[in-house]
């Protein structure tokens, strides 16, 4: 039998819970629930919403652009994924260190990028690294180099797009690390250092293991947000050279937007969401959750 | 209590200033506001813009002008259209042709007579009905622009009405102006379907063909394939291969502003913008080339629609009804430099220079294929449009073969059509 302390206890639960809740059902599962009814129509995203049944799915697993798009978004995530981690956590590191003066300025100027919105970071990066009238090669030409073709090699494109998204996103994950760090006891540094750590063994033997946590969340956030590239390649080579950076968000949104098959859109979507899931849970079991 | 009231004052006052904002006050008695959609950022010299804001002054009447971007307008169109948030005027390119049933039918409001009977099709585009969702704004053709200095130093005599250029000519002198003309590429086309699809029709091409009251899937045609083999190998040579193979977002009008082309395959659209901007260099307009059959233009352009559910339908109409007396469309046509699309209404320009150039867009528009005029009526861009664009950018990438390109895209706009496949 409940007690009045028990009731009062599970409406403050509900009452602290509500607004995630609400926000969480408005804007995930009632979109969720609409895409997984639309997947199964030939809604045209206005006048058109007849059901059609498997329809969609069936054309889409026989569509081999779907394969292409999704296979060029794992390969560009697989490269770009080492230096999302490392690079916010070598960073983390450096202004964290005693050492290191004007901490303050350092962090807001390498996090100012992550509060510019992707399509702004892809022009100015477009506008940087321009075949034609880039800064790059431009410099290059200055210095008697041969520019580089970044928009016609996919694999230069390909790393300008991986630049662009560790660039704007080197701040944020730098601030996720900074507070692991900072929840390291330091007696654990002083021990090691009476031990005769010298500051590479610290850093790999101490510091990046009691960081498994944030580490492994660093690298969920990285992969689902790699995983979702979009607005960075609309804005520095919309997809090209051909269709080597048309990655599977872009594939979905063609489909949906530009070809009015809201209903197909939303079976990719499905399919897509799945195959994500399942990537993010393989990452949960192989890190065991972020346990140390 | 002096808390309360000082919250309360406070909200009162950002709830009045928020509704000020969200209004547009009307500047006199009886002035109404007329809601106008723009497919894209008007610039100061605008002549549609300059147009509206002329009518607003002598009516009286306000303008509020909102840009939807060209790519965004199938979504929001929609949307607004659900929220019963339509604009009242519309001026577009494709909305009509998507959703002929959103728009009023013009034919009821305006002598329709007045218009030129070429412009009045190619931008209604409604070859099913005799309805007229829209009317026609801007009328525009393809043409080709190239760079006289460029010319001269490379020793190249610009083609003329009565002796064009072959596409042999101009593969040469694409050449030559790269290697003595003193510009980075001896050619540039704006990375756009209907720039390319004039090299298809030259030679016979099209992309699909009439048979009785359907069509058959033609754009897999021997002569296509061979025509987008030597487009590839054109951008493998002397053309901005990034443009059309994707990439880049470089618009080859910046280009040739800077000097950098010597040959630009782009439309009448830019004349204005070229003749107000370009001064570090000579340049002018050619014919475009022709082909083993024929020459070839693209007629296109812009119409203005008022949508069934706009608040101030009347007002739009007033409008359009006042923009398309003699008078005000020929202030209109001489700010847009453009092709007219009211009979009896021409652009006559005062610098000589610019009336050579207009006699030569002029005499593109009898360039215009049948086969253009067939593939318009087919409405195939209704079943795909981005693949084929997709297609052509693997090709010139070099990911897939010209064959390969055209023969998948044939397949399954065949398949998505209902239309059989010719080869």
């Amino acid at each position: 039998m409940r007690t009045q302390y028990g009731k009062r206890h599970v409406r403050a639960f509900w009452f602290f819970v509500a607004p995630c809740l609400i926000l969480f059902t408005t804007f995930f599962l009632v979109p969720l629930l609409l895409s997984i009814g639309l997947s199964f129509t030939n809604y045209d995203g206005w006048k058109t919403m007849d059901f059609i049944g498997l329809k969609n799915y069936r054309e889409l697993f026989s569509d081999i652009k779907f394969y292409n798009a999704l296979g060029r978004t794992f390969r560009y995530t697989l490269f770009s994924l080492p230096f999302k981690v490392i690079v916010p956590l070598l960073v983390a590191v450096l202004v964290t260190a005693k050492s290191v003066k004007a901490k303050g300025i350092v962090r807001t100027m390498i996090y100012t990028p992550s509060l510019l919105s992707a399509l702004v970071v892809g022009i100015t990066i477009n506008w940087m690294f321009g075949a034609e009238y880039g800064l790059i090669n431009y410099l290059i030409k200055l210095m008697g180099g041969v520019p580089l073709q970044w928009a016609l090699n996919y694999k230069l494109a390909t790393f300008v797009i991986s630049f662009a998204s560790n660039w704007a996103s080197t701040g944020f994950y730098m601030v996720i690390f900074i507070g692991g760090i900072n929840n390291i006891s330091g007696e654990i540094y002083e021990a090691a250092a009476i031990d005769g750590s010298s500051n590479v063994q610290t850093f790999f033997r101490i510091t990046i293991p009691m960081l498994a946590p944030t580490t492994f969340l660093v690298t969920l956030l990285s992969t689902v947000n790699l995983l979702k590239e979009y607005a960075l390649v609309q804005g520095i080579t919309q997809g090209g050279p051909g269709l080597n950076t048309t990655f599977i968000i872009q594939f979905i949104f063609d489909k949906g937007f530009n070809q009015m098959q809201h209903g197909y859109a939303s079976a990719i979507s499905l399919v897509v969401m799945i195959i994500f899931a399942s990537i993010a849970f393989v990452q949960f079991k192989i890190s065991n959750g972020g346990d140390r | 209590m002096k808390k309360a009231l000082t919250v309360v004052l406070v909200s009162l006052l950002l709830t009045s200033a928020l509704f000020a904002a969200g209004t547009k006050e009307a500047t006199g008695a009886g002035s109404k506001v007329l809601k106008v959609m723009l497919s894209e950022e008007p610039s100061s010299e605008d002549a549609l813009l300059g147009t509206l804001k002329k009518w607003a002054a002598e009516t009286g009447n306000t303008l509020d002008v909102m840009v939807i971007p060209y790519e965004d307008q199938l979504t929001k169109f929609p949307l607004m259209a659900r929220n019963n948030d339509l604009p009242d005027l519309i001026a577009t390119t494709r909305l009509a042709r998507l959703y002929p049933d959103e728009f009023l039918d013009m034919a009821e409001y305006l002598d329709m007579s007045i218009f030129e009977p070429m412009a009045v099709e190619i931008i209604v585009q409604d070859y099913k009905t005799e309805k007229k969702s829209t009317v026609p704004q801007q009328f525009t053709i393809t043409n080709v622009f190239y760079n006289k200095d460029a010319f001269a130093r490379a020793g190249i005599t610009a083609p003329t009405v009565e002796k064009p250029w072959s596409l042999e000519d101009l593969e040469r002198n694409a050449r030559l102006l790269q290697q003595k003309g003193g510009v980075k590429y001896g050619m540039a086309m704006d990375s756009s379907r209907a720039r390319y699809d004039n090299l298809m029709y030259v030679n016979g091409g099209s992309m699909v063909e009439k048979e009785g009251d359907t069509f058959a899937v033609a754009i897999n045609s021997p002569q296509n394939i061979a025509m987008l083999q030597k487009f590839v190998d054109w951008n493998n040579s002397f053309m901005p291969k990034a443009i059309w193979a994707g990439g880049t977002n470089d618009n080859p009008a910046d280009y040739f502003k800077n000097g950098d082309v010597g040959i630009y395959f782009s439309g009448s659209w830019n004349y204005n913008a070229f003749y107000t901007q370009i001064k570090n260099f000579n340049w002018g307009v050619m014919p475009s080339p022709v082909g083993s059959v024929s020459g070839s233009a693209i007629l296109g352009g812009s119409g203005l629609g008022v949508p069934t559910g706009a608040k101030n339908k009347d007002l739009a109409i007033s409008f359009l009804k006042w923009f398309y007396t003699k008078e005000n469309f020929q202030g209109y046509l001489n700010q847009d430099k453009g092709l007219s699309s009211l009979v009896g209404v021409t652009y006559s320009p005062d610098d000589p220079q610019v009336v050579e150039d207009y006699k030569i867009m002029q005499s593109e528009v009898a360039k215009v294929t049948y086969a253009f005029s067939t593939d318009e009526s087919s409405m195939w861009r209704n079943f795909y449009d981005n693949e084929y664009r997709d297609a052509m950018r693997e090709a010139v990438n070099g990911d897939i073969s010209a064959h390969k390109a055209l023969t998948d895209f044939a397949t399954i706009l065949s398949k998505k059509s209902g239309w059989r496949m010719k080869y």
